[in-house]
């Protein structure tokens, strides 16, 4: 009897301690169950938002011409920043012909962006835009949402014209966003729409399963948004030479969640542990992981840099100096 | 007390259970939750069992190669002609199978209408959409999934339109002669191409197509423009001295020519023919090419138009309404 009880107490123990550790107790209604679809006429009011925010924003929407192929993007601004995919524009400073909806063209030079993301910026050169779409803020899209995709499947197509896809977000972590709306080569650097016609992401990728393509987020865009106007692309190229940390993280809604330190690095002899939630580095806030990534391999090794982090609720302030990204096998 | 801790263990690791799922679920949207999920194609109720009901499967030799519509009450099936050839059976909702057999095809339309054979029945068909029905940008659609057990939803996503023809292609590239008594020939076969598969070698020499005499380069160029992607053409070639004759498949030019056209391989199988068309209207239904010749319906369960092409990952083309009725009307008013 003794240790039939005790059995219980220790896998409720065991049980529970992952859920604490990963997410905070609270009870939380899951995003798609707020507002279930019951009737066709449900299905009728995604529709005509849609169509409504299709004829708001479609004058936006660019195929986007590459030596090496098409892709597409969207104006955002009223100077003429276009988002796109990284692998669409492949490197800074590079002219580019753009095509609009109504088969007018421009030119635009492509400024920044980050391997890592796959996110990419233009910009319209001599070009005021005529229209551009808003840009929704962080965190505002979330998995179960009903979305649609725009862009050029196959390049430019001045009789199809934009192709219109419909789906929902079916995944959100870090960097990187998944719906089933379908995607071909020459969406790329896409849009992809809240109902209400603002940016939620840029498409990416898109996967073996035709029915969970890839997008950028919009946060990414956000977080980064002054590197990737003024700075170049960030390659994966670049990180190698660039200065190294040396830690693993997951975002979180506080910062930065450490989930490993890697041994002999910055990070271990600064003293970090897991747990440890990352905040700002040189003053600049960490809201996502690339964030951290570009912020510290933009930098030469040997640089020397203030972290700021909280541990068990306690905030601290280190500064640490960025070894080599290779000094450790 | 023993049976008391024993149903609260049970409780909880069911609870435990729901834990993880709901951890789960946060990551990731629950699939009939999703676009084509369950959930939200059992919204369409009886409009659905309708449409399913008035869709069958196209069988030849037990395989399913192409889907109809039911059209008239005497068991009359509208399917797309390219996909349909050879077709021996139909199979409905209640998995019974039919004998069919053709009774017009139109080359225009791609369309093609079969009879179901043996003892009279009166099968329930399809509703048409009004003939003004709009089908624009963004209109929720639907057809009928590949075993009839499901419904695909999807919207109306691009500009209706013409689409031209782009004409077949054999896959090989000729000597360009402007008079020619010996042929013409073959200066290279791309790889994987049509006239590949079909044995063509560099060196042959083209002497006649479909029985026509070949006297110059342009004259068998003007031959493919006219033929579309899916055609058999015979050809009687000359290798090392021996006439034979090779049939063809034509193929189509983004196959022939863009060998590495990446869309393509990413696409799936697509309908051979998908160009040359009167009209179309653009949908981004997850259909399958052997779901080609089934009908697009509205949310309402009315039919708008019959799919006529897999064209890629992200496009079909429909053939409204409006294109089929005329054709339709005068096969039936034949038939009657």
């Amino acid at each position: 009897m003794r240790v039939h009880l005790c059995s219980f107490i220790w896998l409720l123990l065991l049980s529970f301690l992952p859920s604490f550790a990963t997410k905070p107790a609270k009870a939380e209604i899951l995003p798609w169950s707020s507002a279930p679809l019951n009737s066709i006429s449900d299905l009728e009011t995604i529709q005509s938002r849609i169509q409504n925010s299709f004829l708001k924003v479609k004058k936006s929407v660019v195929s986007v011409e590459a030596e090496d192929g098409a892709g597409s993007g969207v104006v955002v601004s009223p100077e003429g920043l276009i988002l796109t995919a990284a692998h669409v524009i492949g490197q800074s400073g590079r002219e580019m012909k753009v095509i609009f909806e109504d088969g007018s063209e421009a030119q635009a030079v492509s400024l920044g962006g980050s391997e890592i993301s796959d996110a990419g910026m233009l910009k319209l050169i001599n070009t005021v835009p005529e229209f551009y779409v808003p840009i929704a803020k962080s965190s505002k899209s979330e998995v179960g949402d009903w979305c649609f995709a725009l862009g050029h499947p196959n390049g430019f197509d001045q009789e199809r014209g934009l192709v219109l896809r419909v789906g929902r977000v079916i995944r959100k972590k870090e960097e990187t966003m998944q719906t089933d709306c379908r995607l071909l080569g020459g969406d790329s650097g896409g849009p992809l729409f809240s109902m209400d016609g603002e940016v939620i992401g840029i498409h990416s990728r898109i996967s073996q399963d035709p029915e969970a393509n890839f997008h950028t987020t919009i946060e990414s865009f956000h977080s980064n948004w002054d590197y990737f106007v003024n700075e170049e692309l960030h390659t994966f190229q670049s990180m190698q030479s660039g200065g190294f940390l040396g830690v693993y993280c997951e975002e979180s809604s506080d910062g930065l969640l450490v989930l490993e330190v890697v041994p002999g690095t910055p990070a271990e002899k600064a003293g970090l542990l897991s747990g440890d939630l990352l905040t700002h580095l040189d003053g600049n806030l960490l809201d996502t992981r690339e964030k951290l990534t570009i912020l510290v391999s933009s930098q030469n090794p040997g640089s020397k840099v203030v972290l700021d982090y909280s541990r068990q609720s306690r905030e601290v302030s280190v500064r640490l100096e960025l070894s080599e990204r290779n000094s450790l096998e | 007390m023993k049976a008391q801790i024993t149903a609260s263990f049970l409780l909880f690791g069911f609870a435990f259970f729901l834990v993880g799922e709901s951890r789960e679920n946060h990551d990731s949207l629950p699939s009939n939750l999703r676009l084509n999920g369950d959930s939200i194609t059992k919204i369409l109720g009886e409009n659905k069992e309708e449409i399913l009901q008035t869709s069958v499967g196209v069988f030849r030799n037990d395989k399913l190669i192409a889907q109809g519509i039911i059209v008239d009450s005497a068991g009359y099936i509208l399917s797309k002609a390219s996909s349909s050839v050879g077709a021996r059976t139909i199979r409905t909702l209640e998995d019974q199978s039919f004998p069919i057999r053709i009774r017009k095809r139109d080359e225009r339309t791609d369309l093609a209408l079969w009879q179901v054979m043996g003892p009279p029945k009166s099968w329930e068909t399809v509703q048409w959409a009004d003939l003004n029905q709009s089908t624009e940008l963004g209109m929720w659609s639907a057809s009928a999934g590949a075993d009839l057990d499901k419904i695909k939803l999807g919207v109306i996503s691009a500009n209706p339109r013409v689409i031209l023809r782009e004409g077949g292609v054999m896959g090989v590239l000729l000597e360009d002669l402007n008079i020619s008594t010996t042929g013409i020939p073959i200066t290279e076969v791309l790889p994987h191409s049509s006239g590949d598969r079909a044995g063509l070698k560099i060196k042959d020499r083209i002497l006649k197509v479909d029985g026509r005499k070949i006297k110059s380069t342009g004259q068998i160029n003007q031959l493919m423009q006219e033929k579309d992607p899916g055609d058999l053409l015979t050809l009687r070639i000359n290798r090392k001295g021996k006439e034979m004759d090779i049939r063809i498949t034509l193929g189509h030019r983004s196959v022939g020519f863009d060998l590495f056209n990446r869309n393509l391989m990413m696409s799936g199988p697509v309908s051979k023919r998908r160009d040359h068309f009167p009209f179309v209207i653009q949908n981004d239904l997850p259909l399958e090419k052997e779901m080609m010749g089934g009908g697009l319906f509205n949310l309402q369960g009315r039919c708008i138009g019959i799919n006529i092409a897999r064209v890629d990952r992200v496009t079909n083309y429909t053939l409204p309404y409006p294109i089929i009725a005329p054709v339709l009307n005068t096969w039936l008013k034949g038939l009657r």
